[in-house]
């Protein structure tokens, strides 16, 4: 990782979830996705990205089928099962917890200084 | 790992799997699933960085780039979830099938109740009682006594002619100079103990109890391996000669009952027949090394081998068992013939010169009782063949119409491994189900055998249901399942459909088929049945006679109780004679008498009898003595033949030793020393011991009739001689009373203690549980035998009904046109059940045969009737013929419903 944020532990799967929440996509287009969402800041790599993704499927937070890409190649689909949507809604709820008393610790130690 | 071997390897298991039929997962295959996954990526990535503007090489390398990882690491990381996820998918598919399957099953059972219920009823019924009586007998007969050495312990012991193969009368006594000469010369056997059993009265803080107690040498529990849960064994000190013991050895179930397993047991002192003795250790549970009685001892205490054989008084008594360790690898008859011929050398002291015999204790434990689990295990066999051959006829019964089904849903488009997986699945279920219902039943069967158990096998109130056993006959009843259902998906299979539908039509071959299969079936089964039945009634027609048994004496309402009394001669006479006015004084009492409950007195030494005026003499080895007051004969009942009642005071003449010189014999003695019937006024005396001096000759003055024992179906107990008693320190007594015993005995027992709380009473007998007890074992068998027979028979005549309305159902069209042409419906009847009766007929034959070879093991457990008594058998096969006659008859009837019109219209 020597381009973009370090990514803070976890905050990957649910970048994953938050992309399969539109509907199916295949590996290469969530990775794509992600890249233009976070404006290559996030800098994952792709084996990353593959790992996550097998990580989940073996926990039953999503699920792949076989399909066809627009350039009419054979790549497996993912989506959110039930489990995963789940999943999204209580990690997003914590994460915004998270992120908020991060913030306000930081801003109280940027007064202090 | 080379890749060739992987491939290899791959191969194999994909040809393994087609093999058998198993959806086709390679390696392999997940491998390309992840390749083409990660190639779908990098193909995107690179078309997307080509368009971007880049050459596709540097693209290419871009894409690498941004993996992140080597490619082959991110590979490996696919292919590994690709794997896992295979796997995971097709359990997940068989999971789905299976539910799918056991819910179409499921339903089928729903539409059809009545066959459900009998096929779980019936597979319960055999698994169960099965699992029942082989827990019992593996409990009983295969498993080892349980202590460390069970397995390894004999017993040798002399026969005795006269007694062969009887325990209760076989003498065990080894003479000391024989044990000696083992003990010095044998290479066989580790070690070499001796037992003996007593009784004692245990005072333990003012409530007095009466023990079993063993008397063993100081080697006896480290030989069969035994550790005291608390405290110590016994050591050479603790044997005290010439006295009572001082130590004892207590057993863990009285440690947990008057004592409540407390620590501090040891070195508490308790007061055994009014001595102090020290408890010095508990034996740990399951020590159920067998001596005279079938309960394992209370309590161990020490004696010296050499007083237990040399015929003294030392506190082993005269008849202990010997025990004795067998090298390990060391088989029972090469150690029985180094014994024997190093007891060859000696010249025995007090043995009855009979044959040496080697026993293992656990066939010693089992004597007796061999043959009626024997004869269960048969019955019990029997009883599951029947089982499954009615589940097996069920099935069948319902092939032809799956038959039908499986054509049509074959034609539908079903695929045959779908069609087989469905009906494997439909008997599985089935079986399985019934499986866990037959654990149920085992459980109640293994209760009520419990509760019917004959005395003689106390033990099996520790049987509990062997795992081994039920996975067995899980595995009979899932067998039997799969094969007869499967075969509907197999003749299914076997057909193309149009066949099928249109042999339907004409009814044919395959119906055949399984119309054979079932008639053999039916056959089996009314066999079966019959021959379970008559062994159970031959048992009812032995338990009948046994209990019309001449005994020879009158039990019901006879008490007998031992009682052992201290002090001298004369103090003892006090004491005798007050208990004898205490129990002449109960109201209910009619007679009181010295002696012993006939059948239960002390078997000794042998006779030696002058047989005629020269004085030629011939020897008994063994015979009961009885001793007794003159008026014992009428307590007891006992008839005197001929002659008159020996003097009462002929003892006078006499020490306290031997014979009054006025005996009575029974019947059999007399008639085997004075076949010419000169018995009255001939003289005979106890064999003396060797080295002794020999006993005055007694004369008979009277014979009396023989006594029996209860429910044994032998002849006479024993020779007996009737003496007078001389008032050894233990006095039988005899009470006859117009109660019923069981209520008596309190009564008595209080009366005895009532002359002195200290005077020790051995349990009282009555004659009424010596009775019941003696049959208990007929009892048993014949319940158990009849129990299965019952349900045999019912068995068959649901297979047999079955048979009879499936010929109706195939032969609808026929009859139809018969009674369409005017036949007579009950000539057309009489015809359908004419085929039923032809099975019947050779299943009675069969079974007969069966059960003439089946009754020949039973003849020992037979009394008064033969092992191929007609009437039994012509009772049994007409029950049998009726049932099976009724069986058919119903299913018959309904050709006559037979709407002939309907039938033709039909086609």
């Amino acid at each position: 990782m020597d381009d973009g944020l370090p990514l803070l532990k976890g905050t990957l799967d649910l970048l994953v979830l938050k992309t399969l929440s539109w509907g199916p996509l295949h590996g290469y287009a969530i990775a794509t996705w992600l890249e233009e969402r976070s404006e290559g800041t996030l800098g994952v790599d792709d084996s990353a990205l593959y790992q996550a993704l097998q990580r989940m499927e073996g926990r039953g937070l999503l699920a792949a089928e076989w399909g066809t890409t627009d350039n009419n190649r054979r790549a497996r689909y993912y989506k959110l099962t039930a489990a995963g949507r789940r999943r999204l809604r209580e990690e997003s709820a914590t994460w915004m917890r998270y992120t908020q008393s991060v913030s306000s610790i930081l801003s109280l130690a940027s007064r202090t200084v | 790992m080379s890749p060739q071997r992987d491939r290899d390897r791959d191969a194999f298991r994909a040809g393994v799997r087609r093999l058998f039929k198993l959806p086709l997962f390679t390696r392999a295959a997940a491998r390309a699933d992840a390749d083409a996954e990660l190639d779908a990526f990098l193909a995107e990535r690179i078309d997307r960085l080509v368009l971007s503007g880049l050459t596709p090489a540097d693209a290419r390398a871009e894409a690498l780039r941004r993996l992140g990882s080597p490619e082959g690491d991110a590979r490996l990381v696919l292919r590994r979830s690709a794997q896992r996820r295979q796997r995971h998918q097709w359990l997940r598919q068989a999971a789905a099938d299976l539910r799918e399957d056991l819910r179409i099953a499921v339903r089928r059972f729903a539409h059809s109740p009545a066959f459900t219920a009998t096929a779980l009823l019936t597979l319960a019924f055999g698994i169960g009682a099965n699992t029942a009586i082989f827990s019992a007998v593996h409990g009983l007969l295969l498993a080892p006594l349980a202590f460390p050495n069970g397995n390894r312990i004999v017993m040798p012991m002399q026969e005795n002619d006269r007694y062969r193969g009887d325990s209760r009368f076989e003498r065990r006594n080894m003479a000391g100079a024989l044990i000696e000469a083992w003990q010095q010369r044998t290479h066989t056997v580790e070690d070499i103990a001796a037992a003996s059993e007593d009784m004692f009265s245990l005072d333990a803080d003012g409530t007095i109890d009466t023990l079993t107690s063993a008397v063993v040498t100081v080697n006896f529990l480290p030989m069969l391996g035994v550790e005291p849960l608390v405290g110590r064994g016994f050591s050479p000190g603790d044997v005290v000669r010439h006295g009572p013991p001082n130590v004892a050895v207590i057993s863990e179930a009285l440690w947990r009952q008057s004592y409540a397993g407390r620590s501090d047991i040891v070195g508490r002192t308790v007061t055994l027949d009014g001595r102090p003795l020290a408890i010095i250790g508990v034996a740990p549970a399951g020590l159920n090394i067998p001596l005279s009685h079938k309960t394992p001892p209370d309590m161990w205490v020490p004696g010296a081998l050499t007083d237990a054989v040399d015929g003294g008084t030392g506190s082993l008594d005269i008849s202990p068992s010997v025990f004795a360790l067998l090298r390990p690898g060391v088989s029972v008859d090469v150690a029985s013939r180094e014994l024997e011929s190093i007891a060859a050398g000696v010249p025995h002291a007090a043995g009855l010169g009979g044959r040496l015999r080697v026993m293992r204790a656990q066939d010693f434990v089992n004597a007796g009782e061999t043959r009626a689990l024997e004869v269960l295990f048969a019955a019990v066999g029997a009883l599951l063949l029947t089982a499954c051959a009615t589940v097996a006829n069920l099935l069948l019964a319902r092939a032809w119409t799956r038959q039908r089904e499986f054509a049509i849903r074959g034609a539908l488009g079903a695929g045959r491994r779908r069609l087989a997986r469905q009906v494997l699945t439909e008997s599985m279920s089935l079986a399985l189900a019934g499986g866990l219902l037959g654990i149920g039943v085992a459980g109640l069967t293994l209760r009520v055998i419990v509760a019917l158990r004959p005395p003689g096998l106390d033990r099996l109130a520790d049987v509990h249901i062997e795992p081994a056993v039920l996975l067995w006959t899980l595995v009979v009843s899932v067998l039997t399942g799969l094969s007869f259902g499967c075969a509907p998906a197999f003749f299914a299979g076997l057909h193309p459909v149009g066949d099928v539908l249109r042999r339907e039509m004409r009814g044919g071959s395959a119906g055949v088929i399984s119309r054979r299969v079932r008639s053999t079936l039916v056959v089996l089964q009314i066999a079966a049945s019959l021959a379970l039945l008559v062994a159970s009634g031959l048992l009812v027609r032995s338990f009948a006679a046994l209990q019309r048994m001449p005994l020879g004496f009158e039990p019901r309402g006879l008490l007998y109780a031992d009682v052992l009394i201290a002090g001298t001669r004369e103090q003892r006479g006090t004491i005798r004679d007050e208990i004898i006015r205490h129990l002449q004084s109960l109201r209910d009492v009619t007679g009181v008498s010295i002696g012993v409950m006939p059948g239960k007195g002390w078997l000794g030494g042998g006779v030696e009898a002058e047989i005629d005026p020269e004085g030629h003499t011939a020897d008994v080895p063994a015979l009961g003595t009885i001793m007794m007051s003159p008026g014992y004969l009428r307590v007891a009942r006992i008839p005197l033949l001929a002659g008159r009642l020996p003097d009462s005071t002929s003892f006078s003449s006499l020490g306290p030793a031997g014979w009054s010189s006025e005996v009575l014999v029974n019947r059999a003695l007399a008639r085997r020393l004075w076949p010419a019937g000169r018995a009255i006024g001939a003289h005979l005396r106890e064999k003396p011991f060797p080295g002794r001096p020999p006993a005055p000759w007694s004369t008979v003055v009277g014979v009396t009739s023989d006594t029996r024992i209860p429910g044994e179906s032998g002849d006479v107990a024993a020779y007996q001689v009737y003496t007078i008693d001389r008032l050894v320190s233990e006095v039988p007594f005899v009470v006859r009373t117009t109660m019923s015993g069981d209520d008596a005995a309190p009564i008595v027992k209080r009366a005895i203690t009532a002359v002195d709380p200290h005077i020790f009473a051995r349990p009282i007998l009555s004659g009424d549980t010596y009775l019941r007890d003696g049959l208990a074992p007929t009892r048993f068998a014949m319940s158990l035998l009849t129990a299965f027979g019952v349900v045999a028979l019912a068995l068959a005549a649901i297979g047999l009904s079955g048979v009879i309305a499936y010929s109706v159902s195939q032969r609808t069209r026929e009859i139809g046109i018969r009674l369409a042409l005017g036949a007579d419906p009950s000539r057309v009847v009489r015809h359908v059940v004419s085929g039923g009766l032809g099975l019947v007929a050779l299943g009675i034959a069969l079974g007969a045969a069966a059960a003439l070879a089946a009754t020949r093991a039973l003849s020992s457990m037979l009394y008064g009737v033969g092992a191929a008594d007609p009437p039994t058998f012509v009772a049994i096969a007409l029950l049998v013929g009726a049932i099976a006659l009724v069986a058919s008859y119903v299913p018959a009837r309904r050709a006559l419903r037979i709407d002939p019109a309907e039938t033709l219209r039909a086609d």
